[in-house]
């Protein structure tokens, strides 16, 4: 059964013929714009001096002016879409940043920001991915939020300041739900290679805008006689090229429209079936209907970027065919079936909630038993997971979760949970620290080892979770110290046990791309045996992890990879594996498409569940190669199976 | 066509491209500004926190170092001028001017604090107080905070710094308004290098 998230993968990618095709016509039809406006031009003559008329000898079908324009507007569009995909190439960050967001700090103790805080961090690990930062629009009064990035590992989240002034929890932890399955549906990507693609038609809109602005100011400037025609024609110009972007934009909303709306109705069900609480969703649609302001975003960037948010950005007017979003009465009629239509009317904030300690759930008190397997369930989180999600931030002690959230003690953290469990190695591990410790670090991390040596194992993967935030406001240099001590941890007892390993796989895939750009995977799979071999990697070193003999290793590694490749996959020797070689391994099954990846997951889990246990230990592993492969494993709830 | 009009067709493609480029590098600047910016905001959070300590601090120590008068209003003026100080530069990281007089009137606060613990060592029924023992441990844990953001600012600073003056951002960067480089923030260690003063 394939997997819900990549489903949404593929479908997205089989979307992109249909915008390719779109996107030709609109460029197409700003060619034969542009022609025709070129054809008038160079058809003018001047003006006739005794009637004053502005004479033409205009020719219709010129084929070489044709090609000229042609290429020139090919050029344009084209380097502006590739210069524009460029600079989003920085990820997520790029696009808060451009619609004036302001990064909360995790160790923010302002109520509001808390509150945002929280509903983001306890999503998070119920999804399997990092807290993404979150940005907060200071200036937009409309209630509205965004998801954007490439993958979840370079997502940011918005959230405006309407949004968390008008909205209670249950209602914010709604949306912010709704746009978690933006994250973990892969819709994101495919919204900001858009932004990226469609500023090429836009571009056209702007230069005929700077255009008229530059004529008018010069024939301001100069009123000579011999200027005023030549000044009306910049003038005429720069009109004309204004109401061809207007084209441009008109396609562009096309194009978003055709993609996103379907997605929206989508992503508001898959946020009711993380809540459970359909409640908090269509209440934020309804305070939306209801709020003056609405979801409006004021922002100079907002036309570029409506497609991202949770509601409609900005005012269709005539637009509705065009609009972003599906009309909100039709998604709250979705949700709640009774629904007669009214509004809700927000004027001051929201009132306190009270049920903040049940943390927006129908909290029974009982677990919620879960009968999916953790693969089937990949992308699709429940409200067992929610659940479970706060349940372990409350258990987390509180300085150890404070520690987390700070970026000078996010680092003891880490190195804490790197100690050793055997005294000699944590000795000498405690002496690697002091060496070359950051200040004020090697002490604090002795202070935190005995809160955290009574944290079992199922909190040591969320407690990552929740300190990448502040490990990503590390500046460079820091960041290099801290990863060359982590490295020197691990390698203090000459062995890498599979914990360190996975901890050093997840920090690297969450913060490589914070300090070195978001990379697309360099190296491409190139034949069959190369993805032979890579499989063969990575499905010998988890064989070799658990407690079979060698032949039903073997056995497990050649039924895993039955469904993956045509000709049997070999066990590898014991030294051609290791967790070394696993590394580049996943580097270059990160290439794959997505339903190769769903595959290679299944197989991973296949092998892992192949002794009959799934330890806590391997279920990390499995969660560490999901986040390689850019595909968030929620995490492994109390009496799950894994495949 | 003819060929004027295309010369014309190609500078203006140039013009396009080159004109987009230097949108890039200002928009790259942009990006560093923020970021410094959001590494000040971090040591503001650390600097409120050390303010925030220091009455604590002086409360707990007056009951046992009642005729050090001198020093505990030593420490008290410096903190004064500290939150002053962070309070002016406040919307200006990376000001020169005001990185100056913020990390001057902080420099002089550690110095003052510092010899303010310097004779407390001297007191042992103070050492030995619970009360006492937690404060410095917050502090310390405090000054680490401050040191480290303050290393993140001043990094971040050296990243946009270095951006503006590479070629060819260095040609363009006079026109953003990103003429003028940002002044790291130094807590002027002179103030800390005077011996304390003991007085029985």
């Amino acid at each position: 059964m394939a997997t819900q998230f990549f489903e949404h993968q593929d479908r997205a990618r089989r979307q992109t013929s249909r915008l390719i095709f779109l996107f030709g016509l609109a460029v197409a039809a700003l060619v034969l714009g542009l022609y025709v406006l070129a054809a008038v031009g160079t058809g003018f003559r001047g003006t006739d001096p005794r009637t004053q008329q502005l004479v033409f000898e205009i020719v219709w079908l010129d084929p070489l002016l044709m090609i000229q324009v042609g290429l020139l507007t090919l050029v344009v569009v084209g380097g502006a879409s590739l210069y524009r995909v460029h600079q989003l190439s920085g990820g997520g960050r790029v696009v808060a940043e451009g619609l004036g967001g302001r990064l909360l700090h995790s160790d923010s103790n302002e109520p509001l920001e808390r509150k945002i805080l929280n509903v983001v961090e306890e999503m998070a690990i119920a999804s399997g991915i990092p807290t993404p930062p979150v940005y907060f629009l200071d200036h937009e009064e409309g209630i509205n939020a965004f998801a954007a990035g490439f993958s979840p590992s370079d997502a940011v989240i918005g959230i405006t300041r309407g949004c968390a002034q008008q909205l209670s929890r249950d209602e914010l932890q709604g949306v912010v739900a709704h746009e978690f399955s933006h994250i973990m549906n892969g819709d994101m990507r495919l919204n900001i290679r858009l932004m990226g693609v469609l500023y090429g038609i836009l571009v056209i809109g702007m230069i005929g805008y700077f255009l008229l602005r530059s004529s008018l100011w010069a024939g301001v400037a100069s009123r000579r006689n011999s200027r005023d025609n030549s000044t009306m024609v910049m003038v005429a110009g720069g009109i004309a090229l204004m109401a061809l972007g207007f084209l441009g934009t008109f396609f562009g909303n096309l194009i978003k429209a055709s993609v996103s709306r379907q997605r929206e109705f989508l992503a508001d069900a898959s946020a009711v079936q993380f809540t459970r609480n359909p409640a908090g969703i269509a209440g934020a649609l309804k305070k939306i209907g209801g709020f003056e302001a609405g979801s409006q975003i004021e922002s100079p960037a907002a036309p570029e970027s409506s497609h991202l948010f949770f509601g409609q950005a900005l005012s269709s007017g005539l637009n509705s065919l065009f609009a972003t979003h599906p009309p909100l009465a039709e998604r709250i009629k979705i949700l709640d079936p009774n629904w007669q239509g009214a509004m809700t009317e927000t004027g001051g904030a929201a009132a306190p909630s009270q049920s903040a300690a049940a943390a927006g759930f129908a909290g029974d008190g009982t677990a919620t038993a879960f009968a999916g397997s953790a693969i089937d369930q990949m992308g699709r989180i429940s409200t067992a997971h929610l659940d479970y999600a706060v349940r372990l931030l409350r258990e987390l002690p509180a300085a150890v979760k404070e520690a987390a959230h700070d970026s000078f003690a996010a680092r003891a953290v880490v190195y804490a949970l790197l100690m050793d469990a055997d005294p000699e190695s944590r000795e000498l591990q405690l002496g690697i620290l002091d060496a070359k410790g950051e200040p004020g670090v090697p002490e604090l991390t002795r202070k935190l080892l005995p809160e955290m040596e009574r944290l079992g194992p199922a909190h040591r993967l969320p407690l990552i979770d929740l300190a990448l935030p502040a490990l990503r406001n590390l500046s460079t240099s820091q960041y290099e110290r801290f990863q060359g001590l982590v490295h020197d941890l691990v390698q203090a007892d000459d062995h890498i046990d599979l914990f360190e390993w996975t901890l050093q796989r997840i920090l690297l895939t969450h913060l490589a791309p914070n300090f070195e750009g978001v990379r697309r995977p360099g190296r491409r799979l190139r034949s069959e045996r190369q993805l032979r071999q890579v499989l063969e990697t990575i499905l010998s070193s988890l064989a070799r992890v658990g407690n079979l003999s060698e032949s039903a290793m073997q056995e497990s590694v050649a039924r895993a990879g039955s469904a993956l490749v045509k000709a049997e996959l070999q066990l590898l020797p014991e030294d051609e594996v290791g967790l070394a070689s696993l590394d580049e391994a996943l580097g270059l099954a990160a290439s794959l498409d997505s339903s190769a990846k769903e595959r290679v997951l299944r197989a991973c889990a296949q092998v892992i569940a192949a002794d009959g246990e799934v330890a806590d230990s391997e279920a990390e592993l499995f969660r560490a190669i999901g986040d390689s492969l850019g595909c968030p494993v929620p995490p492994l709830l109390p009496g799950q199976a894994l495949v | 066509m003819s060929g004027a009009a295309l010369f014309l067709a190609i500078l203006a493609a140039l013009a396009i491209v080159v004109a987009m480029y230097a949108v890039g590098i200002f928009n790259r600047l942009v990006a560093l500004k923020n970021r410094y910016e959001n590494a000040f905001a971090q040591i503001e959070v650390q600097l409120k926190r050390r303010h925030d300590l220091i009455p604590n601090l002086v409360e707990t120590v007056k009951g046992y170092m009642s005729h050090e008068r001198e020093t505990l209003e030593a420490v008290i003026h410096a903190r004064n001028q500290a939150v002053g100080g962070l309070e002016k530069a406040a919307g200006k990281p990376g000001d020169p001017a005001a990185m100056k007089a913020l990390g001057g009137a902080e420099g002089a606060l550690t110095g003052a604090m510092g010899r303010l613990l310097a004779l407390s060592e001297s007191y042992p029924d103070l050492r030995a107080s619970e009360n006492m023992q937690q404060l410095t441990e917050e502090l310390t844990s405090t000054e680490n905070k401050v040191s480290f953001a303050r290393q993140a600012f001043n990094d971040a600073v050296t990243l946009y710094n270095t951006a503006k003056q590479s070629f060819p951002a260095i040609l363009f960067a006079g026109m953003f308004s990103h003429s003028q480089d940002a002044a790291f923030l130094e807590f002027d260690s002179q103030a800390i290098a005077e011996a304390p003063k003991v007085s029985f």
